[in-house]
């Protein structure tokens, strides 16, 4: 009977390992071969037999990304946009769920739910009515206009993912701190919002990767490299006669850098904040 | 210190009252429990106090001070929570002084008082930990250091001692009476069980429904409960209920039941209204003993708990089911005819159609 269980257990992990191995070589896959590709000259990519590793090591991609197609600014746009829209959400969103999660106000359900419908509909139908409204307030080809645009469907994911980690935190902690000599509105600054900051952390780093890597919008809403974003750059560069592989895998090297770098200084206190949320709220 | 009045206390949510009408008066230096089963609207009743519920009707006065309108953090108090309400992000030292640190407290001072009472509780060695670090005793200490530290006009406890086990629970009891002795400070206790309250108050007020069912004095009532409920809710084991047609016999009133009559002695209770109807006799499991006396009882032992010190012995008097508590030595058997003598003048009587004390 033993013997048949454990039998069972190895055949059980040899599968899951299977699948995760899978799932593994089919997320790391593209982005090594994107990070080989950017170090290959134009011989080694476009050719008849595949060429897997670089013949010749070159870093030419990369320099003519940076020197001559203005991918800096690009980066730079999408940093700007990033943090804005980050900030709009960090600032209207952690109220506003805080007061989802507190209070029992009249229109609190409908207005939760009217959080949701906004991503209810297709983008593309968000996006001619936004066009109209950025043009007439002068935003239009603008990164604050932009991050206003992505808040539109951000701050419901920040809201409701943020109103989970404050449910989590016990009521009666805000009382203790009224009763101690807190204001409500410093209750939360002091005691909810410490205990929230890793599902914090997770929520705004969800909403900073969404807006990095926001395509459709930054498309539409922009029209010049004063605030154009990098995926919008990169789309660009593939022309009707010219498909400049080498850069094109370079400039998406350089552009999940900064997504690399936020995962690894935030990854323990994210992966916490998620995992408290799945099991308490 | 202050004294608390609760004056005509109101509360709804929508068309649910829970709370009705509450009038309640504590001394200067008093304690007052609220005793009641879960939704009797004790704890409602406690966060009114505490300024964190709005109340739908009446008036809270500290000392003299209406403070209906009064922030919660500008009413002097100090609350402990069932669940402690620690603040998780702050070491023990911090969370004990966080009522001085939002009052402005110079941080000497306030390291002071921290100090004192970290003495007092005996949790000095715990100042620097952190709440997830503490043991559910530790936490109540901290709790309650927490509440004592500012010298409040009033103590809230809204069930403190429920989270422990039996043991603590009993400590933490005799604690927090210490406490009180020493400090003096007026205090509203919230429970649910009987055994604190009457430990604990000079006051009990027992609720039901959002009513007050009685208040008074922790002797008044065990030995005088004012109705049914009141008499059944206190007491471990609880009150014997025995129906029967109260009549005149040989030599005053008697109690005549299924299985015989009981000689009424020395009541206190002015019954003469109910003579010839039913009523129902309240008798304490103590107040019945082995053997037979000026007034007694005989019934058939159906079983027997030794549980130590007493030995409970439920009889079946005439179909009625009653709970006596023996001494430890007195071990009869199922099926055996048990005779038990009553201590008449401890009974109540009640009107079985209102529950309430004739």
């Amino acid at each position: 009977m033993a013997q048949t269980r454990s039998g069972s257990n190895l055949i059980w992990n040899i599968l899951s390992y299977a699948v995760l191995i899978l799932l593994a070589v089919l997320s790391i896959g593209p982005l090594l071969w994107m990070l080989l590709t950017s170090f290959k000259v134009e011989d080694d990519i476009v050719t008849r037999t595949m060429v897997y590793l670089p013949t010749r090591f070159t870093l030419e991609n990369y320099i003519k990304l940076w020197n001559q197609s203005g991918y800096p600014v690009l980066v730079i746009n999408s940093l700007v946009t990033t943090t804005l829209t980050v900030a709009i959400c960090l600032f209207t969103g952690t109220i506003a769920s805080y007061a989802f999660s507190r209070f029992n106000f009249p229109g609190r359900t409908p207005l939760m739910l009217g959080y949701l419908v906004v991503r209810m509909f297709p983008a593309v139908l968000m996006i001619i009515p936004l066009f109209i409204v950025m043009r007439n307030l002068g935003l239009f080809d603008t990164s604050l206009g932009l991050a206003v645009a992505y808040t539109s469907f951000l701050l419901p994911l920040f809201v409701w993912m943020l109103k989970g980690f404050f449910d989590a935190a016990p009521t009666e902690l805000e009382s203790a701190a009224r009763i101690d000599g807190s204001t409500r509105i410093g209750a939360m600054f002091r005691i909810v919002i410490p205990i929230a900051r890793n599902g914090l952390v997770a929520t705004c780093v969800f909403v900073a990767i969404a807006a990095w890597n926001e395509y459709l919008f930054a498309l539409m809403l922009t029209s010049s490299t004063g605030s154009r974003t990098w995926p919008v750059g990169l789309q660009l560069m593939v022309g009707e006669f010219q498909l400049p592989w080498g850069m094109l895998a370079a400039g998406g090297i350089i552009s999940i850098i900064p997504v690399i770098v936020l995962f690894a200084l935030v990854q323990r206190v994210m992966v916490a904040g998620i995992t408290a949320g799945a099991v308490k709220g | 210190m202050a004294t608390l009045s609760i004056k005509g206390v109101r509360k709804s949510f929508g068309a649910v009252e829970v709370l009705n009408n509450i009038d309640i008066e504590v001394e200067d230096g008093g304690f007052l429990v609220l005793l009641g089963p879960s939704g009797c609207g004790k704890s409602t009743l406690l966060a009114i106090i505490a300024g964190l519920e709005p109340s739908s009707g009446g008036d809270i006065l500290i000392g003299d001070k209406n403070v209906n309108d009064v922030h919660p953090k500008d009413r002097n108090i100090a609350m402990v929570f069932q669940s402690y309400a620690l603040y998780p992000t702050m070491p023990v030292r911090r969370n004990i002084g966080f009522g001085l640190e939002m009052r402005k407290v110079d941080a000497k001072e306030r390291e002071a008082a921290v100090q004192r009472a970290a003495e007092l509780l005996q949790i000095e060695h715990l100042l620097d930990r952190k709440p997830g670090q503490l043991s559910g005793g530790q936490r109540q200490r901290v709790a309650m250091g927490r509440a004592i530290v500012r010298n409040p006009d009033l103590f809230l406890f809204d069930e403190p001692l429920s989270n422990l086990d039996a043991k603590l629970r009993v400590e933490m009891r005799t604690e927090i009476k210490r406490l009180h002795d020493r400090l003096g400070t007026t205090t509203v206790y919230v429970t649910h069980d009987q055994v604190e309250a009457l430990t604990l108050g000079t006051k009990v007020a027992v609720m039901k429904g959002g009513v007050i069912q009685q208040l008074a004095d922790p002797e008044t009532i065990y030995d005088r409960p004012a109705n049914m409920f009141v008499a059944g809710f206190i007491g471990s084991p609880t009150m014997n209920f025995l129906t029967g047609m109260l009549e005149h016999g040989d030599g005053g009133l008697v109690l005549r039941h299924a299985a015989g009559s009981l000689a009424l002695v020395g009541l206190e209770q002015d019954v003469a209204a109910f003579v010839g109807r039913e009523v129902v006799a309240g008798i304490r499991p103590e107040t019945l003993n082995a053997g037979q006396g000026a007034a007694g009882l005989q019934g058939i032992v159906d079983v027997v708990e030794p549980t130590g010190p007493d030995t409970m012995v439920i009889v079946s008097v005439g179909g009625q089911l009653l709970t006596a508590r023996l001494g430890p030595k007195v071990r009869p058997k199922p099926g055996d005819t048990l005779n038990l003598s009553v201590d008449t003048a401890a009974i109540n009587l009640f009107d079985p159609v209102t529950g309430n004390r004739i």
